[in-house]
């Protein structure tokens, strides 16, 4: 029989052509360099996942090589020879088994059943947590807002955005608003994406495992700017984050240079009006006075027609390493990926400057709808000024 | 199935008309050539063909948006398209391709075929064929002169609230995609209700429920699921619409409403949509393999049931798309077990393919090839739908490029597979020539080769990360060459297409040249419609089919030895129809419907831009169903030859108990009169000629 031998020449061919791609793309596919890579655990509940999913993948792995390689060689082995003749030598008409389909629906559902088992064990495992922080993680278009209540009282007393900054080995109890439409957290080397939904409050549980830097990404459809809306989740050890908790609580110093305090001027007459310097109101209202604590009312109270009422709080913007949804580094070179409390380095003024000049041409936004960051048209000098304000703001 | 014997075939009535020159209306149209014979037809056939024919128009625009996202996305930070103009096309994309280019596309097959193949004349109704016809396609370009106006839908084909809103979304776009996607649903009710009970009150004599083919009975789920899907949308965009153009605040959480309610009733309908979308092409496949293995489907019960079961349990699984959502442990764990279980009958799909081809005579047509090409890649579509069944790991997956290799493979390696092998297997019935095979295969080829290139990378990249929906990517991701890939397999499936068109061209002027009948029965095929002449004559049957069991007319041609190997009893010449029947009842053309389905887009761009344009709409409206309540029944002197409908006598293959279907005709005449669409009536050639004279104007 010809059609035999070709038969299981071209079904075993392709059963090793597909098992050598396979592999070649598994081989790979966990790489750790690539910052979004869900395959490449750094936290808890990741790894939580990643081993549910591996002998998941592993079973459809075999079940798509069976039926493949299986499709083929039927297709070669049955194939109709040129000689063959109509009426002559037809194939035995089966009109089916009832005991061989019977075992075909119940197999894969006991296969399923048992996989099953620890699809529900992860999912509550994934859900717990034991003596967690909390933060508040405040998505709006297109960028997260952060807040800590470090000190329990009850109020906050850190509001950051864009980098979200948590100890190593600790779980954290993300707690998940929005302020305009649906977003997703989601960082994917820690745990998996949760919607931020307006009007409820959502809980996602993350733990790191080790120090670093990990990138995120909106994943739920927001709008003009959503494939731009990043974050990120800086890990650090324990005693960094309380060095991280004390800098971000401190008031920040006042500008010297004088370059910086009519920086400062014209932070309070152009940008106060949507974003906050702890201290700092815009002009309208009463003069500079400096309190500890940022407003988390702030925008809302304040003459703001943003349509997510907030725009980032700036009190200290260069201890994060990125601004603009995580877009843009504020620190040249390495700085922007150090992970250590404060972060130390050469701030990139041109990036800075940039979005100043131009945010739209930056990052794509909807000021005409109150969605982003107008263009102020400011001079140059106005670009030099607040930009020498900005970088002190530590 | 008692149901069926019993009952009489409903479009046999014989229309009482009593008028023939009726005061104040228009009389029927009677062109049987030219534009006019397709714009007033009420034929299923040719309006199947016009489906096709829109549909697959708009497959191309649906397709050139894909190119535009491809190519786009080839590069990173590729400047082709504006973030706003790319959020556009991708949701223009999606909402073109399921409700313009799959949806309808199936509804082609499932106009032209169901009749045919539970050996009817025609659908229950066959005005409200045409009307769901023309609506859906004034919906559609409705919705797509949102390009035109101020730009299309940008909020993604789910459209989540409150982004959906207008506070957020301020252009008209969102507009367009609600009030469109009403006036196509209007459609899709109209005909899933009239193929429904097509299906369930017009079948031939003998032909029960599970002597069906296997498309009749898919297609049937699929209008059954149809008809309680669509409401729910239909809900859900009626208070989009509201929000919208009205400022109610359904979705609006700061005012009470619930972000939550458009997702649950989107997913409500929008999983059964999934559905929708494949039965029509697992039932297409379910015809072919049979016919190109030369056996029977491989357990016709399980086939069906499997089906059934899939219909069913696609209801109990809408909230799979929302364990992202935050609905809470026990709703993730309940709906994350339940999708894991749907995987069951759709395996067993698989497997039941594979048995059938098991030990067949293979003939690797291009009908053929499309698929097996389905059930290759469907299966990669559904493993993949496996592993985001588990919910932990869908909290990763979801909203990445994972979920849209996933659906891709489902809805083109599954969906579209099928509709590409069913235009090669039924297009010598629609058009009376083969497509050229040589061309046909490599069609396939270069789809299948594009098809992959193009959606297996996105596996990779989803699962390294890259999400969905997103108009750019940045150097350092890592995501540059597995995108480069997937455009490269975009265009190479644009080859594809182009050499389809190519081959509908060619293989049309090499038959206008140089006509070839392909006969009656060109595959040695197994269901109804191949009993009669390719292309199918107006009046389908010469004669009903009485039918006996499963393959009715395979088994008319072959028998079995002892062994249980095909014999031939009979020649197929000898027991297909001639269709040279003169004597057969048709139902009229008509005007109304094309009327009535044009005022909907007046009243949809009244609802969003002026309310002055809802006059004209609404106009039209009480015009069309005016004139179709009023419009007249065909000449009542064009010979009604009621007793030679049922021709007892002179058939070749009549088997016992056929001798009960001219009774049974006979005694339903009566019942059926006025109760039906098909009231009006009239004979085909010499009512004709006599109702020419009766048209006003």
């Amino acid at each position: 029989m010809r059609n035999k031998r070709n038969a299981a020449i071209a079904g075993i061919v392709s059963l090793v052509v597909m098992t050598i791609c396979l592999w070649l793309i598994v081989r790979n596919i966990g790489d750790p360099a690539m910052p979004l890579n869900t395959l490449a655990p750094a936290g808890k509940q990741n790894w939580e996942i990643f081993n549910l999913v591996k002998p998941v993948f592993f079973i459809a792995g075999l079940v798509f090589l069976a039926v493949e390689a299986g499709v083929i060689w039927m297709a070669v082995r049955f194939k109709r020879n040129k000689d063959d003749v109509d009426g002559v030598g037809e194939p035995t008409q089966t009109h089916g088994n009832t005991t061989l389909e019977i075992g075909w629906t119940l197999v894969p559902a006991l296969v399923l059943a048992i996989l099953a088992v620890f699809n529900v064990k992860t999912v509550l495992e994934i859900e717990k947590s034991e003596n967690p922080i909390e933060v508040r993680v405040i998505g709006q278009q297109w960028w997260w807002e952060y807040r800590y209540d470090t000190n329990n009282d009850g109020t906050v007393d850190i509001i950051t955005a864009t980098q979200v900054v948590v100890p190593v080995g600790r779980d954290v109890k993300m707690k998940l608003q929005s302020n305009d439409v649906i977003h997703s957290f989601w960082i994917p080397a820690i745990n998996g994406k949760l919607d931020a939904v307006p009007g409820r409050t959502h809980t996602l549980i993350m733990t790191a495992d080790k120090p670093g830097i990990y990138q995120g990404q909106c994943t739920e459809y927001c709008g003009l700017s959503h494939g731009v809306m990043r974050m990120e989740l800086k890990a650090l050890p324990p005693a960094e984050f309380d060095k991280w908790v004390d800098a971000m609580t401190s008031v920040p110093d006042q500008p010297t240079d004088p370059k910086a305090i009519a920086g400062q001027e014209l932070f309070v007459s152009q940008c106060a009006r949507c974003h906050q310097v702890d201290g700092l109101t815009p002009e309208s209202s009463p003069p500079f006075k400096y309190s500890k604590l940022p407003d988390p009312e702030y925008g809302q109270t304040v003459d703001s027609t943003l349509t997510s009422k907030n725009a980032p709080n700036l009190t200290h913007l260069m201890m994060r390493q990125t601004f603009a949804g995580s877009l843009l580094p504020l620190y040249q070179g390495k700085a922007a990926e150090s992970v250590t409390a404060v972060p130390d380095g050469v701030p990139d003024r041109s990036n800075l400057k940039d979005w100043l000049r131009d945010p739209e041409s930056v990052k794509p936004m909807n000021p005409e709808n109150n969605q982003g960051m107008p263009n102020l048209q400011l001079s140059e000098t106005q670009i030099d000024q607040l930009v020498a304000y900005l970088v002190t703001l530590k | 199935m008692a149901l069926v014997e019993d009952h009489p075939p409903l479009e046999l009535g014989s229309g009482a008309a009593t008028v023939s020159k009726p005061l104040g209306v228009f009389a029927r149209p009677t062109a049987t050539h030219g534009w006019k014979s397709w714009l007033f037809t009420v034929d299923h056939k040719k309006i199947g063909i016009m489906y096709g024919v829109a549909a697959f128009f708009f497959l191309l625009v649906g397709g050139s948006e894909a190119l535009l996202i491809r190519t786009q996305l080839a590069v990173p930070g590729a400047k082709l398209l504006s973030a706003d103009v790319y959020n556009q096309v991708f949701t223009m994309h999606g909402v073109t391709m399921i409700f313009l280019a799959v949806m309808p596309m199936q509804s082609a097959f499932a106009n032209y075929l169901l009749p045919l193949q539970i050996g009817a004349r025609d659908v229950a109704f066959p005005r409200m064929n045409a009307l769901s016809l023309w609506i859906w396609l004034s919906g559609a370009i409705f919705f797509n002169t949102s390009w035109f106006l101020g730009g299309g839908a940008n909020g993604g084909w789910f459209n989540y609230a409150p982004n959906s809103g207008v506070t957020f979304s301020p252009g008209h776009g969102i507009d367009f995609y609600a009030v469109g996607l009403i006036i196509m649903g209007i459609g899709s009710t109209v005909s899933a209700i009239n193929l429904t009970v097509t299906v369930l009150n017009m079948r031939s004599p003998g032909m029960t429920l599970m002597r069906m083919p296997v498309f009749t009975w898919m297609a049937f789920v699929t209008q059954v699921l149809l008809v309680f899907a669509l409401p729910v949308i239909t809900v859900a965009l009626f208070l989009l619409m509201f929000d919208r153009l009205f400022d109610a605040t359904f979705f609006d959480a700061s005012k009470g409403g619930d972000p939550f309610l458009w997702q649950n009733l989107f997913w409500i309908f929008g999983h059964p949509e999934v559905y929708i979308m494949i039965l029509p092409s697992f039932g297409i496949v379910s015809e072919i393999i049979p016919v190109f293995s030369r056996k029977p489907i491989f357990g016709y019960p399980f086939m069906v049931g499997s089906g059934i079961a899939i219909g069913f349990m696609g209801w109990g699984v809408w909230a799979h798309h929302m364990f992202a959502s935050g609905i809470g442990t026990l709703s993730v764990l309940a709906f994350s077990l339940a999708t894991m279980f749907i995987a069951v009958p759709t395996g067993v799909k698989i497997l039941n393919w594979m048995a059938t081809m098991y030990g067949g005579r293979i003939r690797l047509s291009t009908p053929m090839l499309f698929s097996i090409g389905l059930v290759a890649m469907f299966t990669i579509g559904g493993l993949s739908g496996v592993t985001h069944a588990f919910a932990p790991a869908d909290a990763q997956q979801t909203d990445t490029y994972y979920i849209v290799a996933h659906f891709h493979y489902v809805l083109f390696g599954g969906a579209l597979l099928g509709l590409f092998g069913g235009m090669y297997f039924w297009w010598p019935k629609m058009f009376g020539h083969f497509l050229n095979e040589k061309m046909g295969k490599w069609n396939f080829w270069i789809m299948l080769v594009g098809f992959n290139l193009t959606f297996g990378p996105m596996h990779i990249l989803g699962l390294q990360g890259m999400m969905r929906r997103t108009y750019t990517y940045t150097e350092g991701q890592g995501f540059n060459f597995w995108n480069l890939i997937a455009t490269i397999g975009a265009f190479t499936i644009a080859v594809s297409l182009i050499l389809f068109m190519v081959n509908v061209a060619l293989s049309y002027r090499r038959h206008k040249a140089n006509p070839v009948d392909p006969g009656p029965d060109p595959w040695d095929a197994r269901s109804p419609e191949w009993m009669i002449p390719s292309p199918a004559p107006e009046h389908n049957f010469d004669e009903l089919p009485v039918v006996e069991e499963v393959d009715e007319f395979w088994h008319r041609k072959y028998g079995h030895d002892e062994n249980g190997r095909l014999v031939r009893i009979a020649r197929t010449e000898d027991v297909v129809q001639k269709g040279d029947a003169t004597d057969v009842h048709l139902p009229s053309p008509s005007y109304w419907p094309l009327v009535m389905a044009c005022g909907f887009p007046f009243v949809g761009y009244g609802l969003i831009f002026n309310y002055w344009w809802l006059v004209p709409g609404v106009l039209l409206i009480i015009l069309g169903i005016f004139g179709w309540v009023f419009e007249p029944s065909t000449d009542p002197s064009a010979g009604h030859h009621h007793d030679d409908d049922y021709p007892t006598d002179d058939r070749p293959d009549a088997v016992d108990g056929s001798e009960d279907a001219p009774t049974d005709a006979e005694a339903g005449d009566g019942e059926v009169d006025g109760s039906s669409d098909d009231a009006d009536e009239r004979t085909l050639e010499p009512a004709m000629a006599s109702t020419e004279e009766t048209t006003v104007g």
